[in-house]
């Protein structure tokens, strides 16, 4: 017995897609440079709102969007290849590969802040470093997208291997939420409300700001004064 | 005494090849034009790329000809044989598979040439618009090399 349910969230599934646009976009204009290196910066900007909206999400989305959900422990994996596991978001395996692919991209968002091509690119944090180190931080940044490209090259196959050999479509579902799976397994996620998603994406975009103005201190000052504030009216 | 000033001098002689020799010499020649090239860079970036209202033709134009200047001095011929390793005012970054790479490099050196002199003629028109366009095909011609010969950090 199967039934259709919703297993991943909208903003998960709005996540997915635009970090596929913009991870081609980075790297695009990352390979062909040139007129299209001013581009790279923000595509990266981007990029790393992305990921901290994932990593918040990770705590207060959806259930299968949860890290506690699906975080691949070892015991899960053990459960995983001895067959006896059971669910219906990220298996074990692929909660790895989603692991390490937040991971690598972090790591490229990371490094490419500093990072400088000798030619007309300078991260926004360039200035915060000095060269020497921001060359081996774009060394780590060519290293991180190699890496980048063969994770997302497995993520590619173990699709097509799900599809073609397991007859388990894992695309659909990232585009339109639903998934059949066993009645006993099926339980909708519920809807995502507005005020959530909105305050999420606030809280990304303040971090990015800041992060890329490099002051992120000076931006959380008035945060500071409100608590000084707060504590001197005896709350 | 008399054997002693032929001696220093010897000496001296000696430090001196020791020093600044054939390769480290071609090695700290090229960082030099390097260098100074991204000095001349820098300015276009900033004044047509970054902040766009500080554009000055002037500068633009004395920065475009001291590229194309470097362009056509013949870099190339600062990548002899054994310059892969060494020091110049650093360690060198040429990847040693550069010398069975002869034929691209020279590719890559006359497009570096090409869009240099064109940038040159260019940034005469004062076209902010047009500036920045050559400039990013010169800026892709500097990635070209650096993508096939240099050792990442």
């Amino acid at each position: 017995m199967k039934e259709t349910v919703h297993i991943w969230d909208w903003p998960l599934r709005l996540f997915h897609w635009l970090l596929v646009v913009a991870v081609v976009g980075a790297y695009v204009t990352g390979k062909l440079g040139g007129d299209l290196t001013e581009w790279h910066g923000p595509i990266g900007a981007l990029i790393l709102g992305l990921l901290i909206f994932r990593i918040l999400w990770g705590f207060v989305g959806t259930k299968h969007a949860r890290f506690a959900s699906f975080f691949p422990t070892f015991g899960r994996l053990i459960a995983y290849f001895k067959g006896n596991w059971q669910g219906v978001g990220h298996n074990p395996v692929g909660a790895l590969s989603v692991i390490a692919l937040l991971t690598v991209l972090a790591t490229l968002v990371g490094t490419g802040l500093f990072a400088n091509d000798d030619i007309a690119f300078e991260g926004p944090l360039f200035n915060l470093v000095d060269k020497s180190l921001s060359d081996r931080l774009s060394g780590i940044h060519a290293l991180a997208l190699d890496v980048l490209m063969v994770l997302l090259a497995l993520h590619l196959i173990a699709i097509a291997f799900h599809h073609l050999v397991k007859k388990n479509n894992l695309v659909l579902p990232m585009l339109t939420g639903k998934k059949r799976v066993p009645t006993d397994l099926a339980s909708s996620v519920p809807s995502v409300g507005a005020l959530r998603f909105l305050m999420t994406v606030a809280i990304s975009s303040t971090l990015v700001w800041g992060i890329w103005s490099g002051d992120l201190a000076d931006y959380f000052k008035p945060i500071e004064s409100l608590q000084t504030a707060a504590l001197r009216l005896g709350w | 005494m008399k054997i002693k000033l032929p001696l220093a001098l010897a000496l001296t002689t000696v430090t001196t090849v020791a020093l600044s020799g054939e390769v480290e010499e071609q090695i700290r020649f090229r960082q030099s034009a390097y260098s100074f090239l991204s000095w001349n860079t820098g300015k276009i970036k900033s004044q047509v790329v970054d902040h766009p209202d500080t554009f000055n033709k002037d500068q633009i134009t004395a920065a475009a000809n001291a590229i194309a200047a470097i362009a056509n001095s013949g870099l190339i011929n600062l990548y002899g044989p054994g310059t892969d390793k060494g020091i110049g005012w650093k360690q060198s970054r040429l990847r040693p598979e550069f010398f069975e790479k002869q034929d691209e490099a020279k590719e890559l050196d006359a497009t570096f040439i090409k869009e240099a002199n064109e940038l040159a003629k260019v940034a005469a028109t004062g076209d902010a618009g047009a500036i920045k366009a050559q400039f990013g095909k010169v800026g892709a011609s500097c990635k070209g090399c650096h993508d096939l010969i240099r050792i990442r950090e």
